[in-house]
């Protein structure tokens, strides 16, 4: 078959790349959003990285960041008698300055008692449980706080040393420290008082049973899964976030059509004879239409490869530039665009498509 | 008649209504054989590419009826009408026509696909018509980059690419100069005689010509005057069978031999063809009526 519309597309390739361009930086916008969006979403996620499949909390803790708990270590040690409960490792945890080199940068520091029985692996040791007088930070902490490993950071009197800057990990709400379990005593303050409690279930025993006989067995304490205890700083971020989203999809998605369409419309203006001629000759409407919509597709599938790896690049250059920009391109959001784009080829078609249809065939005989 | 291709009936077309309207064609009627090249003539405003319009089924007629090939396609709905355009009419344009952006193949494959031919089928297909037309080194031109006369050419392979029996040209020859001009006026009166490419079945081709062009008058088998819409013949044109020229019936010297006659356009014509008749007769009905 002739490609036709591969043809009339390419027979002007500045306005073919001008066009391009238009449906790429509409899909750039789409993905980078929601490329942001699942990158933010995954904070919280170093709650369901930790070893425990529990978080037992003061009874009325909303979530980790914005109220405080507070638990008797004696609360603990009854927790631990519950049946599945295989450790209870108490946690220390609060936002806390850290001062760097001349700067002071706002951390989430954390603490846990390993001495409780924590199973420990080499991974849990290298990510959770520092030596005491150092702190394991991750990349982004490190470029905010210039902080590398080796250097001291300053919490009050007390002056750790960098064990190691990990990758960055999913946290942009706030950057996550870990310390030794009594060094946070000393820089918190607290004897007998610990914030959380992460409890291990017992490879035999069903997470949600334990949870409720923990629940059961002290009104005062309010029981987490990870994945709840994570969902619940994610909340924060779905209820601001996704309306934001919503509108910066919509404008790219309504500015790609918008795109695609004039672009179809005005090069099937241009060639209103040449349709006519088409349809003088034996043309049926499918066949008009599907040129139409054969340019409007191959019109939006170079746009939309152009403005998926646009969008790579950006979120690349905007990571190195802003270490928050964090970022996850997943497939399903990939396919989800890329469907999108096809929706909009269709969408950006049909008046063009309505004006082949309207292309009187006689035209071809007036000179 | 037999083999009649094209039959013209009572067709009347009015633009516009009340006191503006414009009676464009005018209870015009005729009918046209295969391997006939019929030719209409007329002043600008006339109503003839309006007729030709109305024949190639682009038009619906105010009144009458149009039979193509023993199909009435003024009974046709514009669905209908898709495949009759496709298949049974050749259109050949002043301005060309062509699709700019592909190659002179792609315009004749092109509605070779649209008649749901493709592939190998259709570019040789493309190819063939093309070669037969002295195109073989244009065959992947932009058809933009060809020359007039090219393009012509182009534009007639493209109007046989589907085999019609009836091929409709208004003013093919009106963007070129001389040369060219006569070179595309027989090739459409091949067209008409033989069908204009090998290989195909039935022959001969009913060729409808649109001209203000006087020269064309030579190779015309018939010549029609059109003049506020209506038709009026002018002239049976035949061929002399010594000279070759085209020459009007009616105004032609004629001669009977054995029952036939024959028309030539001076009397020396005639004198040398009954000198050695069998010179002139050999393979041919041209000159004879």
């Amino acid at each position: 078959m002739v490609p036709v519309a591969r043809r009339n597309l390419f027979a002007e390739k500045g306005r073919f790349a001008i066009s391009v361009a238009g449906v790429a930086f509409a899909v750039l916008l789409i993905m980078t959003v929601l490329a942001l969006y699942r990158g933010w979403s995954r904070t919280g996620q170093i709650f369901q990285e930790m070893p425990g499949q529990l978080w037992v909390v003061q009874q009325g803790t909303s979530d980790p960041f914005h109220s405080v708990s507070l638990l008797e270590r004696a609360d603990l040690e009854r927790v631990a008698s519950v049946s599945g409960v295989q450790t209870v490792v108490p946690v220390l945890s609060r936002q806390m300055s850290l001062g760097a080199t001349g700067s002071e940068e706002s951390v989430r520091l954390m603490a846990l008692d390993a001495s409780a029985g924590l199973p420990v692996t080499p991974e849990v040791r290298d990510r959770f449980l520092p030596d005491r007088g150092t702190i394991i930070i991750e990349s982004i902490l490190s470029r905010q706080s210039g902080l590398h490993e080796g250097d001291r950071a300053e919490f009050g009197d007390l002056s750790l040393t960098v064990a190691d800057v990990r990758p960055a990990g999913s946290e942009v709400l706030s950057q996550f420290a870990f310390v030794n379990f009594e060094d946070a005593k000393r820089i918190f303050g607290v004897g007998g008082i610990v914030t959380y409690g992460m409890v291990v279930v017992s490879e035999d025993a069903g997470v949600p049973a334990v949870a409720a006989a923990i629940a059961d067995q002290n009104p005062r304490l309010k029981v987490y899964t990870d994945e709840e205890f994570a969902t619940s700083i994610r909340k924060e971020i779905d209820e601001s976030f996704i309306p934001v989203i919503a509108i910066l999809v919509a404008i790219g998605f309504v500015v790609g059509a918008a795109v695609v369409g004039l672009t179809i419309y005005t090069a099937t203006i241009e060639r209103t004879r040449e349709f006519g001629v088409m349809k003088a000759v034996g043309g049926s409407a499918g066949f008009l239409y599907r040129i139409v919509l054969s340019q409007s597709a191959i019109l939006t599938a170079a746009g939309f490869v152009a403005g998926l790896l646009g969008s790579l690049v950006v979120a690349d250059l905007a990571a190195r530039a802003v270490p928050e920009f964090a970022t996850d391109f997943q497939a399903r959001d990939i396919a989800a665009v890329g469907t999108a784009a096809l929706v909009m080829a269709v969408i950006a078609s049909l008046v063009p498509a309505r004006r082949v249809n309207s292309i009187d065939p006689a035209i071809v005989f007036r000179a | 008649m037999n083999d009649e291709l094209l039959r013209v009936s009572g067709v009347t077309h009015v633009f516009g209504r009340g006191a503006a309207a414009v009676r464009a064609v005018d209870g015009v009627s005729l009918a046209v054989p295969a391997g006939q090249l019929l030719l209409i003539m007329g002043p600008s405003g006339s109503g003839k590419t309006t007729l030709l319009t109305i024949i190639g089924g682009l038009l619906r007629p105010t009144s009458g009826s149009v039979i193509v090939n023993g199909v009435e396609i003024t009974a046709l709905s514009e669905s209908q009408l898709v495949p009759v355009r496709r298949r049974s009419v050749g259109f050949v344009f002043q301005s060309f026509n062509l699709w700019e952006s592909l190659t002179a193949r792609e315009n004749v494959e092109l509605p070779l696909n649209m008649a749901g031919v493709g592939g190998s089928r259709a570019r040789e297909r493309a190819t063939q018509l093309l070669e037969e037309r002295g195109l073989a080194n244009r065959l992947n031109f932009r058809s933009r980059d060809l020359s007039g006369g090219e393009k012509q050419r182009v534009s007639i392979a493209r109007a046989l690419a589907n085999e019609p029996r009836v091929l409709l040209a208004d003013e093919p020859t009106a963007n070129l100069d001389s040369t060219h001009g006569l070179e595309i006026m027989g090739l459409l009166r091949e067209i008409a005689r033989s069908g204009g490419s090998s290989g195909e079945a039935g022959a001969g081709r009913a060729v409808i010509v649109v001209s203000h062009d006087q020269r064309i008058r030579e190779v015309a088998d018939r010549v029609l005057w059109m003049e506020d819409g209506r038709v009026r013949d002018i002239g049976h044109v035949v061929r002399d069978p010594v000279c070759g020229m085209g020459v009007e019936v009616d105004r032609a010297v004629a001669v009977v031999l054995e029952g036939r006659t024959f028309h030539f356009c001076s009397r020396g014509c005639s004198l040398e063809f009954l000198a050695s008749p069998e010179r002139f007769l050999a393979g041919t009905r041209e000159g004879r009526s």
